[in-house]
Formats: C-alpha cells, sequence, structure tokens
C-alpha cells in the first residue's frame, strides 16, 4: 500500500515538475477557525532541489492520464508511460501530512485531463474543497483552471484556492495551433479573463463588506515555454506587458524549453535556453518593479535581449546621454533606472540622504552594486572614474564583469531574501 | 584610553553595562561576556556586576525612547549570535544618545551600518527558519524539531509557528544554542525554555513512512537539464542540511 502510494507519488511530482511556479506570496490567510495553517505574504520556501529551485508547495498532478496530445508535454496522450492517479482524499491527506511537518507551504494542484475538461475541474476541486471544508486546512493553495472547462467551475475553484493559473503555453496561436492542436487559445484566455473580472468584482465587494468570501486572493499567474517556438523575445515581453496591463496577472513565469519527447514540431536541441529564460525574467522584473515599458528594452531593430549584458545595463548604455546621474539629487524613479541600483538599494538611498549628503563609500555600505553603479553616478559630484567613457568601451567594460559569472538560473521565489515586510511590500506580490 | 569590559553574559548584565558606560560615555574597546567567576588574563578588564533593578528601569527609558525601527534593530542584534554584538551596539547607543530619533535614518553611518547588517542577518535567518523546521512526530503525539541556527531565532518564530501549528502539540529545540520554544496546545502558548537532548526521540511508524514520501518527492522534483548545484547549496548550506529530511536526516523510528 504504501509503496504504492510512493510509486504514483513520484510519477505525479515528475509529471508536475515542469510547471515552474512555485511562489507562495501574495496571500495573507490567518488562521481563524481553530484548523491548521495560516498564509504568510512574504511566501516561504522550505527547501531547494539540485537545480537550484524553489520548494515551497508540494507540486503534484491529480492524474498524469490525459486526452491532449500537446508536442511539448511529458504526459501527453502518444507517450507511453504508466497512467496513475490520486483520489481527491489521498491529495488531501498527502497535504497534511507533509504540511503538518513544516516540508511545505501549502499545495500546487494541476493535472492531466481525463475525460471531459468540466470532469478533471471537478475532480481538483474536489481535493482543494476536502482539504479547506474536512481538514479546516488555512494553508496556501494554487490551483490549475482546465482550459475549456465551465465558468462556473472557475469561480468555484477562486472560491477555495488562493490562486489559480492557465498556462498559456506559448507565446502566439500560431505556435499554439501548431504545438497543442487540441487546445485553442481560445479557450485559455478565457478562463483569464474570467478570473480577472471575477477578481475586481470580489475585491468591490469586499470593500463593501468583509463577510463576502475571498476569490483568488493571490491572483493568477500563467507560463510560457521558451524555445520551443520561434517567437522573438520582443513578442515574448510586449505579452508579458499586455497581460500584467489588461489582465492583472501577478507574475508570468518563463519555462526554459526541455526536450521531453521526439517531435519533428521540436527544435532538437534549443541552444541557451537557460540564459535567455534568466534574461526573460530580468526584463519581466523591470517592467512590474522599475517602471520601464516593454519598447524601451526592445525594438523591431533589436527584437532580442543582449545575453551578455542586463537588459537595464543595455538601456543605460543606449541612453548614456542621460548618465551620470547625482545621487543626492535624482528623483527615485530616475535612481531604479541605474545599474547596480536595486529596489531595496534606491529606498534606502532616499531615506539615508534626509540625513545628509552621501558620498560613494555610503553606497556600498547601503547595498549598490558599485561594478556596474560606478560608470553611471556621482556623488557630491564627484566620481569613481576619472574620465567619462563612451557606451562602447563601457560596453566592454561591463560585459568583462559579467561574464565571469557563470549563467546561473534565476531563483524563482525571491521570497527567501525577504528580511521584513517592507521587502514583501516592495517586492512581493500584493 | 579605551578600556575593555566583561560582564556575566545575561541580557541584565548587558542592560547594566550600557546604562553605566552611557551614564558617562566613554571610549569603549572591547565587551566580553563571560562568567565572572572566570579569571581574565588581562587585568585591565573591568568587570560589571548585574543590577536587576539598574537594567530594568534602563530598558524601560530605552525603549520608550528608541523609535519602534531602532527596537527592532535591536532585538534583533540582541538575539544575534556575533563576536562583537555588544560593542557595536554600545556604538550605536552611544550615537542615538547623540542624534535622537535622527539615527533612524543615518543608514550609513559607520556607527550604524554595521548595528543594521546584523539585524538584518538575523531577521534574514529567522525568515529561512520558518522553512527550514521540520517536525517529526514522536511518541505521544508530539511534533519535534532540531534546528541549528547561526543566531537565537527562536523568539522570532515562535508567534509564527503558534498560529500555524496552533491545534498540534510541537517543541523546536534549538541544540546550538541549547534552547527550545514548547508550545501547548491547550493553553495556546509557547515559552522559551533551556533544553538539552539526552536521549533521540522515538518517532512514530507513521513519521517513518511520510519521511520516505518526502525524501521521494523531493528527489524527483529536480530537473536532471538543469542541475545546478552551486545555486542550490548557496539556498540550503550544508550546515542547515544535517537538520532536513530531505537531505538524508535518518528517521529513529522504533523498528
Amino acid at each position: 500500500m504504501a509503496t504504492d502510494l510512493m510509486d504514483r507519488l513520484k510519477i505525479l511530482a515528475d509529471g508536475a515538475k515542469y510547471d515552474v511556479s512555485c511562489s507562495s506570496s501574495g496571500s495573507s490567510r490567518a488562521n481563524s477557525n481553530g484548523g491548521v495553517g495560516s498564509a504568510a505574504s512574504t511566501g516561504i520556501c522550505h527547501t531547494w532541489t539540485s537545480d537550484g529551485r524553489c520548494v515551497s508547495l508540494l507540486k503534484i498532478l491529480m492524474t498524469n492520464a490525459c486526452i491532449y496530445d500537446c508536442a511539448y508535454c511529458v504526459n501527453r496522450r502518444s507517450n507511453d508511460t504508466p497512467r496513475v492517479a490520486l483520489s481527491p482524499a489521498e491529495v488531501a491527506e498527502l497535504t497534511i501530512g507533509f504540511y503538518r511537518r513544516n516540508c511545505i507551504e501549502g499545495l500546487f494542484l494541476s493535472t492531466g485531463v481525463v475525460r471531459s475538461p468540466d470532469y478533471t475541474m471537478e475532480l481538483l476541486i474536489q481535493g482543494v474543497r476536502t482539504l479547506r471544508e474536512e481538514y479546516c486546512f488555512n494553508g496556501y493553495i494554487h490551483l490549475k483552471l482546465v482550459p475549456g472547462a465551465d465558468p462556473l467551475l472557475v469561480q468555484q475553484a477562486g472560491r477555495w484556492a488562493d490562486r489559480v493559473s492557465v498556462n498559456l503555453e506559448l507565446p502566439t496561436s500560431a505556435s499554439l495551433q501548431l504545438l497543442a492542436p487540441d487546445k485553442s487559445r481560445d479557450a485559455v484566455v478565457q478562463p483569464m479573463r474570467q478570473v480577472n473580472r471575477l477578481i475586481t468584482i470580489n475585491r468591490a465587494e469586499r470593500k463593501q463588506s468583509r463577510k463576502v468570501p475571498r476569490f483568488a486572493p493571490a491572483g493568477q499567474s500563467t507560463q510560457l515555454i521558451v524555445g520551443a517556438s520561434g517567437e522573438s523575445d520582443r513578442q515574448i515581453v510586449i505579452l508579458s506587458e499586455q497581460l500584467y496591463q489588461r489582465l492583472d496577472l501577478k507574475r508570468v513565469y518563463y519555462s526554459a524549453f526541455i526536450p521531453v519527447n521526439q517531435d519533428t514540431r521540436l527544435p532538437a536541441r534549443p541552444v541557451a535556453t537557460l540564459k535567455r529564460e534568466h534574461r526573460l525574467y530580468q526584463a519581466d522584473w523591470l517592467l512590474r518593479y522599475y517602471g520601464f515599458s516593454a519598447d524601451e528594452l526592445l525594438d523591431e531593430a533589436r527584437p532580442n535581449l543582449d545575453s551578455e549584458l542586463d537588459p537595464k545595463t543595455g538601456w543605460a548604455l543606449r541612453h548614456i546621454e542621460l548618465f551620470p546621474v547625482e545621487i543626492n539629487r535624482v528623483s527615485y524613479e530616475e535612481l531604479l533606472r541605474v545599474p547596480g541600483v536595486g529596489v531595496l538599494s534606491a529606498q534606502r538611498i532616499i531615506r539615508a540622504r534626509r540625513q545628509g549628503h552621501l558620498g560613494l563609500d555610503d553606497l556600498i555600505r547601503l547595498g549598490v552594486v558599485m561594478k556596474r553603479a560606478r560608470y553611471f553616478v556621482t556623488a557630491r559630484g564627484r566620481s569613481l572614474e576619472a574620465t567619462t567613457l563612451d557606451s562602447s568601451s563601457l560596453r566592454s567594460r561591463l560585459i568583462d564583469r559579467t561574464t565571469i559569472l557563470k549563467p546561473q538560473q534565476l531563483s524563482l521565489d525571491f521570497s527567501s531574501t525577504a528580511d521584513d515586510e517592507i521587502r514583501s511590500l516592495i517586492t512581493g506580490e500584493l | 584610553m579605551p578600556a575593555s569590559y566583561r560582564y556575566d553574559g545575561s541580557l541584565a548584565g548587558l542592560l547594566t553595562l550600557y546604562a553605566r558606560l552611557l551614564a558617562e560615555p566613554v571610549e569603549v574597546e572591547r565587551i566580553s561576556a563571560t562568567q565572572l567567576d572566570q579569571q581574565s588574563l588581562f587585568s585591565s578588564e573591568i568587570s560589571i556586576s548585574t543590577d536587576q533593578a539598574v537594567a530594568e528601569e534602563f530598558w524601560q527609558r530605552l525603549t520608550k525612547r528608541l523609535t519602534d525601527n531602532s527596537l527592532k534593530l535591536l532585538r534583533r542584534c540582541l538575539l544575534a549570535d556575533h563576536p562583537q554584538q555588544e560593542l557595536l551596539l554600545y556604538r550605536y547607543l552611544l550615537l542615538e544618545a547623540e542624534q535622537g530619533r535622527r539615527i533612524d535614518a543615518m543608514l550609513a553611518h559607520p556607527q550604524v551600518a554595521p548595528v543594521w547588517k546584523l539585524a538584518r542577518q538575523v531577521g534574514r535567518e529567522a525568515h529561512r527558519y520558518l522553512g527550514f523546521v521540520r517536525f517529526q512526530q514522536v511518541q505521544g503525539g508530539l511534533y519535534y524539531a532540531v534546528i541549528r541556527p547561526d543566531h537565537r531565532v527562536l523568539l522570532l518564530i515562535g508567534d509564527h509557528f503558534a498560529e500555524r501549528f496552533s491545534d498540534q502539540q510541537w517543541l523546536i529545540h534549538d541544540q546550538r544554542h541549547g534552547e527550545g520554544i514548547l508550545y501547548d496546545a491547550g493553553k495556546k502558548e509557547w515559552l522559551l525554555l533551556p533544553m538539552e537532548l539526552h536521549e533521540q526521540p522515538e518517532a512514530t511508524p507513521q513519521e517513518a513512512q511520510f519521511q520516505q514520501l518526502w525524501r521521494c518527492y523531493f528527489s524527483t522534483l529536480a530537473i536532471p537539464e538543469r542541475r545546478n548545484l552551486r545555486l542550490q547549496q548557496g539556498k540550503v548550506p550544508l550546515k542547515v542540511r544535517v537538520c532536513l529530511t530531505e537531505f538524508g536526516r535518518t528517521v529513529s523510528a522504533a523498528d
């Protein structure tokens, strides 16, 4: 019995692991009903796997059986793999068992599609509902919406979950058509629009009365596979910008394409996708926290992000006429645009300079990365550089410094470094 | 001439020392925490003996005067495990006596920056330990966890676990500092106590099963093509792993 459960857990975790989302932030749930659990708005990472990704939620599939045959997916119909399932009760039991041992923040429940989207969605809801109602579970729940499921079921899903998501998978409908012929773009986007609408309505209702139950308090997210189809970075970043602006998504995840199937429609050996994924995340952060727009980062002449430079440094080099800036005078928004200055250090600079002018030494103590910032700032009129450099010689200096570092996967959940509430307010997904 | 001071290592002792030193600010070279009965090799060291009343009065005054921010900083630094924390804090308090509330924004000041950095380290470690605690269910239904943090983070994480696991009996044992938090699910309160482990508690059979499941899940979750052990080690340092189920801490079940 136990080994059977272990085997199924292994297969179902294996099928879910390509979903990169693991954040547990953005929802704060008190343990008010005498049950178990709470959700911290900063999110908490519990451990990290050997690929450096954080483990925050128990990420599993309800079943890996699927009626669809998407080219990139490890669970596609035409793959000859053992198909197993967990019952809603088993999902709840496993979650509680791990949760009580403090292994996880909650559950991330996804699934292959069995029989019909509606039937599958009902199974998921049943599992989550058992957790909330029978176990009085107040921990974090991320629930996948099954494309094509009835809008009423989507509404129920958001009632029990903290966050819901539908994966866009591919940036354009053309590639979706090619690689996932059973899914239509409409079936994916429709529930996203509905969720956005329901969240807006719910927020307004809860302003009137706190008794209205919450609907997906941690919002919705989505995921794009990068490198399986021919889209440029520009297409992807513009898409993300629209998702953030129009559908108010909390996060767009990018997943470097890893070939798990032999398929002529897919690139056999994708090149440097991890590096590309990393740059896309940097661009994504610039959109969300640094006030950049997609147009500033990429244009038709340069449709892809520079692999040798981070996008902010790249932008600064193209606008070298704006630099250097005087650290004691520039606005917060301008500070954010200086390479080597992050959200936290910009806030610290603003706070610290109220008590007197800052010198270059002070910047180091405030956490500014001087190896990049040194070329772009002055403090009390002084610069670390004797002469002003033009952008091409600057570029070669900055590249030399950045390529020493091995390309690394950006850690997908930044809550690990959250050291207090302030941090969560600025970087957290509220 | 800067002098060296010594106190008995207790909080009251340290506060007594601060009260005395700040009354007539002097230059201090070293503050060490040693039992007063241990003879020091350095005869120049001045021993300050603990005075409960002085300490309490000083603390009262301090908490009234400091901003919430400074107080938070102070609390975290007091929980730090750093060879110079007493001295760093003294220098901070010295500046505070001079500057008052303005000290809040003086982040880059040489007397503030190190204290602030230390407080951040403590806070960050406390946050990490919200995730790095692994309970195992032992005979009698108690959930028992061992941690070995650099700083004394227990006081900073107690409330979080008390809320989250309010219906279960649990204990978090900081073996490095010899103390632990015991939560009483009946009274809904927790207590920090000095603690020592004499024998390994016996885990329930169900516990062994969950630990196996968790290890199996954890090893399945990694994507081989993305393997990055350096990143992993930066996130989960080896010293933390001894207390984590998924890195092979073995269960002490009866069978």
